[in-house]
């Protein structure tokens, strides 16, 4: 058999999970050196995998598919892995961050370790499965298994509202999924088929009127996940309450399936749908980039703080994607990973202060450069990371972005542009509240700087911060088959379109910008 | 009756086609004479589960014979009969091992007579299964329904045992004469109760129509579909714990094993809006009903409502099914996990009842996964399956009924209804946040071992749930 292969790398911490569950409970230390141990062969085998991948070419490879079971009408089921363009980075970031945050686990969870590390490695395999299902049945498995370790990790180890935070998250994500849970039976009855590579290469012959509701289905269980707007209010409340390495992988990974699925389960899918719906949808990202901000400025918990800045920054990549041109797609499939980084890499620190401090209010910290210089270099690193300063990831990101969104639609660009102020106001201003200044509270002048286990946690993902600000290429060149492929499903989707209106429709300005022949 | 049928009666196919019945009923009689022979009486429970073997090896040769119809076309064994035998037989196991020792110290409770009954109802579903004619149904029926009116009541000296007992049997015999009033109106229309012989132009007669819909009735007060699922709660809380686990999983499996046919042979297709309209009235009385619950055996009562109605949804469907079996399969898939989920979530909360001696509620199992994880755990998966989590029976279930409504064109309603089912997810998640996020109520001290039987059963229920939501491509190739 092969070790190199897809399901040794979805399947690789299931085993690591059952083997600390094997560990006596009082054995913390193996559990910790075994969960650690698997996260890294499986992180090696992700980037390996990743690395063994032809960019240019729009072909899931590393397929494995074996049948699965067959369902009533003899529709085989397949379990079916893949990694193409749009998994790929996403497959790289999770296996990236798996040891990162076990690593991160160190400080902060002492009670009932066996149980959190078989956790945290089921979650593992449910998210590598999630993004490398080509079949839907499974995909969906992997989608809804992904819920039950984040909903133990939350409701056990979490602050002192947990069981509001567990439940709500719960539910709310669960609305969506068996929303499209009903529309992945329509649509495997509609075209006879669960393999993800022939829906998408069918489903457009679909009547149009079916095309959006399927769409509309999707799109509510992913805009929940990511989450978008109207339906973000259930990742503040997990945030507080979850433990750092909780939310390190909630932010870092868990809403990418949300963006993931928007790009590969909407946008590949439906291209005519999601055309349609696009300036609805490019409205949501604006907005959320905007309202996101507004939130984050008023928080005075520097963790809420960092929250509400996901709802903006994954607001610019709904923005990015349903821009559906060659940048947005960029953009977004950047700033999926980007955000990942940035936003875990704040979430670790403020985890890191809040282990010292046991408080995350702002207004308890101030003049911490000075006592903690080490933690300081990061934090200011993580910032300027997350609020887009040329040289380092983020900027790559939002600039794509913007420069796609304003091909599509110039106002909605200018709307999301102001995000980016506000983005740097509340993130600088948190910055100079946390850092800088005189130290005012007695208790921060003995806290201790970084420990080498922190540094090294957090040097991986500085070093792919300044690589993806340096040379977004290495990273973008990956994906490039896949969007080239699905730009170019969206361009005949938009030529059928343009040939059914008139040319005299004019109460629709957003198509007549959208062309891709727009100068850039 | 004519020569050729009385012969028929006693040919070796019609005796092979009733083997899991006749089983049953001679281990019933063997368990009756065990009481009264001196040196037998050891003998009970050897024989009651040498009788469930038996029986169930005789079911499985069913399911993978030819389609036999005995007894002038009221009676067929065929693999979803045998399936359905299969079924009742795990309910009965399971039960019945989970309930032992639970009647130590109840001197009023009669074991041997408990599982004479629990036989002899297990030998009724077995009739319920396969037959296709209302009055073989209604033996069946009643050979089912009297003994649990007696297990219900079982512990005469505990006044809601005889409360349960009680209600269950008013509201039973009510059902009874409802379901008799309706099989009436059926012959007076189509002159006959046999399926077989069902005219079809004479269905759509107003007199058949309405004892179609007094059959349906009395058949939903037993699978406790709204509006006649009020006794359920009260009677599966009052009721001893097996008998709970018992009626919760066969009788339900009974129920519809039926249901399936009867839909198909005397409802119209006028019935579909109507029975979809019940499914998700039912769906949401349970669930809701479930959600302010904080007794065990009561959430897990009104639970088993919205069960019957995603059940129901499936039956709505089936006339506009584009697969034929579809239905069939789906419901058969459906209730094997809901026998092992269900089965196994009453067998434990039996199991928790008969060592603290006190009901079972969300107080009481709190921080149980810090004294017992492989309750805590096993319980927890249950929970999972119940509310139709991925990588469980529970969840492939939901995924086939939901077909059979999105393939018959009842997209909206599919909708309506899982929507509905997230709300089962409040109450199912509170017993995890019970066993596994909240300190421990009262550390009582040491927890009471778990017995090598009950552990074991509780074991295969997991792997069960297990094995049917991860690979259930045996089963469903079985299931044709």
């Amino acid at each position: 058999m092969n070790f190199l292969s897809l399901s040794v790398l979805v399947f690789l911490p299931l085993v690591g999970a059952l083997l600390v569950a094997a560990t006596p409970s009082k054995a913390a230390g193996m559990q910790r050196a075994i969960t650690l141990l698997t996260m890294l062969v499986t992180g090696v085998v992700g980037v390996m995998l990743c690395l063994d991948f032809d960019g240019s070419s729009a072909a899931a490879q590393h397929v494995e598919s074996v049948p699965w079971f067959t369902l009533p009408g003899g529709i085989p089921v397949q379990y079916k892995l893949g990694l193409d363009g749009v998994s790929v980075l996403m497959v790289a970031l999770t296996a990236v961050l798996g040891p990162i945050v076990v690593l991160s686990t160190w400080g902060h969870i002492h009670e009932r370790v066996k149980e959190f590390m078989v956790w945290l490695l089921v979650m593992q395999t449910g998210m590598l499965g999630v993004f490398l299902s080509l079949d839907l049945v499974l995909f969906y498995t992997f989608w809804e298994v992904s819920l039950v370790p984040l909903y133990f990790i939350l409701g056990i180890w979490g602050g002192s509202n947990r069981l509001y935070a567990t439940i709500k998250f719960f539910l709310y994500t669960l609305s969506g999924s068996l929303v499209m849970m009903i529309a992945v039976i329509w649509l495997m009855y509609r075209t006879h088929s669960t393999d993800v590579v022939q829906i998408t290469s069918v489903a457009g012959s679909l009547p149009h009127d079916v095309q959006m509701l399927l769409f509309g289905a999707f799109a509510l269980a992913f805009a929940i996940k990511v989450p978008l707007m109207p339906f973000h209010t259930w990742l503040p409340d997990a945030h507080t309450e979850a433990p750092t390495s909780g939310s390190v992988i909630l932010a870092g990974v868990l809403l990418k399936m949300g963006t993931y699925g928007l790009l590969r389960f909407c946008i590949a899918m439906f291209p005519a749908a999601s055309l349609e719906a696009a300036p609805w949808m490019m409205a949501l990202g604006a907005i959320g980039i905007v309202y996101g901000a507004f939130l984050a400025m008023a928080q005075t918990d520097i963790k809420k703080l960092v929250a509400c800045s996901s709802v903006s920054h994954l607001g610019y990549v709904a923005l990015g994607l349903f821009a559906m041109t060659a940048a947005g797609l960029r953009g977004g499939m950047l700033q999926m990973v980007n955000h990942g980084l940035s936003t875990g890499l704040l979430f670790l620190l403020i985890g890191m202060i809040y282990e010292r401090r046991h408080t995350r209010a702002l207004d308890q910290y101030g003049g911490i450069a000075t006592v903690m210089p080490c933690f300081a270099f990061f934090f200011v690193v993580a910032v300027l990371s997350s609020v887009g300063l040329p040289g380092l990831n983020g900027f790559v990101g939002e600039y794509l972005i913007l420069l796609g969104a304003f091909q599509a639609s110039p106002w909605l660009a200018a709307i999301a542009v102001t995000g980016v102020i506000f983005g740097a106001v509340y993130l600088l201003m948190a910055t100079r509240k946390l850092l800088f200044g005189p130290v005012v509270h007695a208790a921060n002048r003995t806290l201790q700087d970084l420990g080498a286990r922190e540094v090294v946690l957090m040097v991986p993902i500085v070093a792919l911060i300044v690589w993806m600000g340096v040379a977004p290429n290495t990273f973008l060149s990956r994906s490039e088959g896949s969007l080239n492929e699905i730009q170019r499903r969206i361009d005949a989707a938009r030529g059928a379109r343009a040939a059914l209106l008139t040319p005299t429709e004019t109460d629709r300005p957003l198509l007549a910008e959208r062309s891709e022949s727009t100068p850039r | 009756m004519n020569r050729e049928l009385y012969e028929s009666i006693f040919s070796a196919p019609t005796l092979m086609a009733t083997a899991p019945f006749l089983v049953l009923s001679i281990g019933v009689l063997v368990l009756l004479l065990a009481e009264v022979v001196p040196g037998m009486t050891t003998l009970r429970k050897p024989i009651f589960l040498a009788s469930i073997v038996v029986a169930g090896w005789y079911a499985w040769q069913t399911i993978q014979g030819r389609e036999t119809w005995a007894f002038a076309q009221t009676y067929v064994a065929n693999s979803t009969t045998g399936w359905w035998t299969m079924l009742f037989l795990a309910s009965t196991a399971i039960a019945w091992i989970f309930g032992q020792k639970y009647y130590t110290g109840d001197e009023a409770a009669l074991e041997p007579e408990h599982d004479i009954l629990m036989l002899t109802a297990a030998s009724g579903m077995v009739l319920m299964a396969g037959s296709r004619d209302l009055l073989v149904f209604f033996v069946g029926l009643e050979l089912l329904s009297v003994p649990l009116y007696t297990l219900c009541g079982f512990r005469r000296a505990r006044r809601d045992s005889v409360e349960a007992g009680l209600k269950y049997f008013l509201l039973g015999a009510f059902a009874a004469a409802t379901f008799l009033f309706g099989a009436a109106l059926v012959y007076t229309g189509t002159g006959t109760v046999t399926f077989a012989r069902m005219n079809p132009a004479d269905l759509s007669s107003p007199l058949v129509m309405v004892g179609a819909a007094l059959v349906a009735a009395s058949l939903f007060f037993k699978v406790s579909v709204f509006p006649f699922h009020l006794w359920v709660p009260d009677v599966y809380q009052g009721a001893p714990a097996p008998v709970t686990t018992f009626m919760a999983t066969g009788t339900k499996a009974a129920g519809f094993a039926f249901l399936l046919p009867a839909a198909a042979a005397m409802l119209p297709n006028s019935s579909t809006p109507v029975l979809a309209v019940i499914a998700v009235v039912t769906l949401a009385a349970g669930n809701l009903g479930a959600l302010v619950q904080t007794d065990l055996k009561r959430m897990l009562a009104y639970s088993g409502v919205a069960h019957a109605g995603t059940l129901l949804l499936a039956i709505a469907g089936m006339r506009n099914d584009s697969q034929a079996d579809g239905a069939t399969q789906a419901v058969l898939f459906y209730m094997a996990a809901y026998v092992f989920t269900a089965g196994g979530a009453f067998g434990l909360v039996t199991m928790l009842e008969s060592q603290t001696r006190a009901p079972v509620t969300l107080e009481s199992i709190r921080g149980l996964a810090q004294r017992r994880p492989g309750v805590a755990a096993a319980l927890a998966l249950f929970m999972l399956s119940l509310g139709g989590i991925p990588a469980t029976g529970g969840f492939l279930g939901k995924y086939l009924v939901f077909s059979v409504a999105v393939r018959s064109g009842m997209v909206a309603i599919a909708v309506i209804g899982i929507v509905l089912s997230v709300v089962a997810l409040g109450y199912y998640l509170r017993v995890i946040i019970a066993l596994y996020m909240q300190p421990e109520a009262s550390p009582k001290g040491e927890a009471a071992p778990v017995r090598a039987g009950a552990g074991f059963v509780a074991l295969v229920c997991a792997a069960m749930v297990l094995v049917l939501g991860i690979l259930p491509a045996w089963f469903l190739d079985h299931v044709k």
